[in-house]
């Protein structure tokens, strides 16, 4: 958890943004809206939320369209969609450098922009990753040395509120006894994240009054 | 789960930080005769009142709760004062960009004296200081120039040669303060007019144009500072401009 860093308000231009960094993965997520969108992504009763996520090399192929589906959904939880009808919120992830955990480092990058976006949610949101090792212990925010190593790599994201689960990734094998360790596990770090979340925001409104 | 945050205690002292998804208080109207009023960035829900934007939570003797927040994006609320840019004209409204999701219109009417006969002319890209009468989500924002009386109290189309620029709201909102003693620090070097829309949007005329560009740079400083420190520089930044 101590090694969990970010900086708001990284883009001048954006409404909101954010470079979050967990250990040596670092993820910029740049916020615009609620802004006009095109008459046929225009939605009557709801926002249209449109995620963008670009790697560090290379164009997005079919691995960062998954990225997208996985904020985007995690947002449209979120997000009071209902406050901002026919506009469109787009969200821009890039991957700044990558070890391991951009999942979790983009999704923490997008919930700060959207904090600083000042975009109305029901609460905030933190990803955890984790990793089975062969030997069967598992790591909280492990690297890409250890993720290669491993037999199974996890990623939770939960909500603030009652710390419910609402997006999982995973690759490999988990039985259920072990994914739930995993995920209590995991649950317990997000309540660090969020109390690291707490202390940034604090942070900036303190310094300015 | 947000174990660490304790409903906030907002009887006195400082305002405190808040996040989306924070209880504020528990409100059930059939319970008792209070009767409090909540501002942006607050929703009331199963009896109880969560906020959903992070910022500063403030109350008001008049029991008005809202949270003061930084943001960016203008989201058009009844009653503001904004400076709008001039987008095109259609039929009897002007399209009016105010920085919102949608453009705002305004009738030819709207005007102070205005008639069917002497309407006001104005061209694409000028700018108008106006109110929004209609601002509500489901709706293209409406703008005014003319208070309840007709007549125009400032409002209306801004003069040329002044600059325009974008600060944050919470800076929009600052500046207007009536306690704020920031512009009038200014005038102390500098003559100049300013409108201030809610919108974010800014002009500044002057004289000279170094003193306009004097005054933005002043003006910007709120967005990296506290109002106190601001204060303070405010002179010698503008010192360092003329």
């Amino acid at each position: 958890m101590a090694n969990h860093k970010c900086e708001l308000n990284f883009l001048s231009r954006s409404d909101g943004s954010a470079l979050y960094s967990i250990g040596s993965t670092i993820a910029l997520a740049s916020v615009n809206g609620p802004g006009d969108v095109k008459q046929s992504n225009r939605h009557d009763f709801r926002v249209f939320l449109d995620v963008t996520y670009n790697p560090c090399t290379g164009q997005p192929m079919i691995r960062e369209r998954t990225t997208e589906s996985v904020i985007r959904k995690t947002v449209e939880q979120v997000v009071l969609t209902h406050l901002y009808p026919r506009t469109a919120i787009n969200i821009t992830v890039q991957e700044m450098q990558s070890d391991g955990l951009a999942l979790a480092a983009s999704v923490n990058a997008v919930c700060m922009a959207l904090l600083n976006a000042s975009v109305q949610m029901k609460s905030t949101f933190a990803g955890v990753t984790c990793c089975l090792t062969p030997a069967g212990t598992i790591i909280i925010d492990p690297t890409e040395a250890e993720i290669k190593e491993s037999s199974a790599v996890a990623t939770f994201v939960f909500e603030s509120l009652a710390g419910e689960l609402i997006a999982a990734q995973e690759e490999g094998h988990l039985d259920t006894d072990t994914f739930t360790t995993c995920l209590n596990q995991c649950q317990t770090a997000a309540k660090d994240v969020f109390s690291f979340y707490r202390r940034m925001i604090a942070n900036r409104y303190q310094e300015q009054g | 789960m947000g174990s660490d945050f304790r409903a906030p205690d907002l009887s006195e002292g400082d305002p405190t930080v808040v996040l989306p998804g924070d209880l504020i208080l528990e409100y059930d109207p059939e319970k008792t005769q209070d009767r409090i009023f909540l501002g942006p960035g607050l929703r009331w829900q199963d009896k109880t009142i969560t906020a959903t934007k992070c910022g500063l939570l403030r109350k008001t003797p008049k029991k008005i709760y809202f949270i003061d927040s930084q943001q960016k994006r203008y989201v058009p609320e009844k009653r503001d004062f904004v400076v709008g840019i001039i987008l095109k004209k259609r039929g009897d409204f002007y399209m009016i960009d105010i920085g919102a999701s949608m453009a705002a219109t305004i009738s030819y009417l709207s005007f102070e004296n205005a008639s069917k006969k002497t309407r006001t002319e104005l061209d694409v890209g000028d700018l108008i200081y106006g109110k929004l009468i209609v601002a509500n989500k489901h709706m293209d924002p409406e703008l005014v120039c003319i208070d309840s009386y007709d007549r125009a109290m400032g409002m209306g189309r801004l003069p040329d040669g002044g600059i325009l620029f974008t600060v944050p709201l919470h800076v929009a909102r600052l500046l207007i303060k009536p306690d704020n003693p920031f512009l009038h620090n200014i005038s102390k070097k500098i003559t100049y007019t300013i409108v201030v829309g809610l919108n974010g949007r800014v002009w500044v005329k002057t004289a000279r144009e170094g003193e306009m560009v004097a005054v933005m740079n002043a003006i910007l400083l709120l967005e990296v500072m506290s109002m106190e420190e601001a204060n303070k520089k405010v002179l010698k930044v503008l010192e360092s401009f003329i």
